[in-house]
């Protein structure tokens, strides 16, 4: 049981995949990988382990203020279906005993031998061959329906993107409209004639030392900031 | 920011003071386009070095970049002075290109001078904010000296503390009046000249030898 949860003390073999949504238990999120062979009580104090000294008031405080949070937390967590996730998980591992699982994933042969090697334990082989179900994962992840609008990779897309349409992109009066506004210090009202705002280029820090005619500008970047 | 920049500022340049007494001050020629300050500058530099800053044009924003004339070595009463000059592009708050089609130049050409004037003016507030240890401040006295530019900039130039002198260029044109450009500006001693005829350059060299010395 190399991980334990610090809130209510459940242990967990290594690599559980359980730890990743919250001890099943208590909802907690924090857990403490205790290396083979250390001596973990299943069992330990429900609270929080207490400040040394009684009389560090602030260390008080906020251990109390953990111990509701726990409190929230948990009363929370219960409200969920961690008993359906655990006799799933459960039933995972013992498929995970079987050679001839037909879930795993077929394109990794060569964690087969770690699978079985005798330093792993079911958790462990689960959590890093198996898929997570879908009733594993927190509800309000988006459903398969939606996953267009999530990230791809950028091999797998199918039509990359591309320019977008002429008519979308700004044409140089809103440009130039929009640099006026971001740059109050000069304001090109059309190429060949501008309008300065001289406390405004006095008082900045870097300097405009070239415009062209789309109204970008190019500033010298201050050594203040280069140095940084 | 703007303190910690502006103390920064002030700590750099009492250091340089301090520890740089050897250093030639940097004293950016600024003022309103067609002023005379390129005149004036290839006047100082002629006078001392015998090289000239830049070209001179009636027609405004000749200068589009800040031209320097390094180690300018003034004589006053048997002491030297040394100086860099910069002499800085006109500033105005407006560049239209159109003004420059009235004395001839292709519209292509007007735009590109249009483009550079404006970005020679952003190099000036630049220069003014980090490079130069003391102003003179150009200016057409046949002109209305009480304008938003150099109100803006003479403010400016105060609020650096930076030593400031005014002149009263062109005083060969019988619209001149000095006298105009003490009133607008009677916190600061004005000097009259004409850069181009070289008229009172001697008041002129005191007295940039007195505040930049």
């Amino acid at each position: 049981m190399p991980h334990q949860c610090t809130e209510c003390g459940r242990g967990f073999d290594d690599g559980s995949k359980e730890m990743l949504s919250g001890c099943p238990n208590c909802g907690g999120n924090k857990f403490q990988y205790q290396p083979e062979g250390a001596d973990i009580s299943e069992t330990p104090d429900a609270e929080p382990p207490e400040p040394p000294g009684p009389d560090s008031t602030v260390a008080r405080t906020v251990g109390k203020t953990a111990a509701s949070v726990r409190d929230f937390v948990s009363g929370s967590a219960a409200d969920g279906d961690r008993p359906a996730e655990q006799s799933h998980l459960d039933a995972d591992r013992a498929a995970d005993s079987q050679p001839s699982d037909p879930s795993r994933t077929p394109d990794s042969p060569s964690t087969e031998p770690d699978r079985t090697s005798p330093t792993e334990d079911s958790a462990q082989a689960s959590a890093r061959g198996d898929v997570v179900e879908p009733d594993e994962l927190p509800s309000d992840v988006p459903s398969a329906s939606e996953s267009e609008h999530q990230f791809r990779p950028v091999g797998a897309d199918p039509d990359p993107p591309a320019e977008p349409d002429r008519e979308d992109r700004p044409d140089l009066e809103e440009l130039r409209a929009e640099l006026n506004d971001q740059f109050e210090s000069i304001k090109v009202l059309e190429p060949g004639q501008y309008e300065l705002n001289l406390m405004e280029l006095y008082d900045r820090e870097e300097y405009i030392i070239a415009l062209q005619e789309d109204g970008h500008y190019s500033i010298q970047v201050p050594e203040t900031i280069r140095s940084e | 920011m703007g303190l910690l920049t502006n103390l920064k500022d002030s700590i750099s340049r009492a250091a340089s003071t301090l520890f740089s007494e050897e250093d030639p001050k940097r004293i950016g020629i600024y003022g309103p386009p067609n002023a005379g300050k390129t005149t004036l500058a290839n006047r100082i530099a002629r006078d001392w070095t015998g090289d000239a800053v830049g070209p001179e044009s009636h027609v405004p924003h000749e200068t589009r970049r800040a031209r320097r004339k390094e180690n300018v070595e003034i004589e006053r009463d048997g002491k030297k002075v040394t100086i860099d000059i910069v002499d800085t592009p006109g500033v105005t708050t407006k560049v239209d290109y159109t003004e420059f089609l009235e004395h001839d130049m292709e519209k292509d050409d007007a735009v590109r001078r249009s483009r550079e004037a404006t970005e020679g003016v952003a190099e000036a507030m630049h220069w003014l904010r980090e490079d130069v240890d003391g102003v003179i401040y150009v200016l057409d006295s046949a002109t209305d000296p009480f304008t938003q530019v150099n109100t803006m900039l003479i403010g400016i130039i105060e609020s650096q503390d930076l030593p400031v002198l005014i002149l009263a260029n062109k005083i060969d044109l019988e619209e001149s009046s000095v006298q105009r450009i003490r009133n607008a500006y009677p916190q600061h001693e004005t000097i009259p000249l004409s850069a181009l005829e070289g008229d009172n350059m001697d008041e002129v060299y005191d007295k940039i030898a007195e505040y930049f010395g």
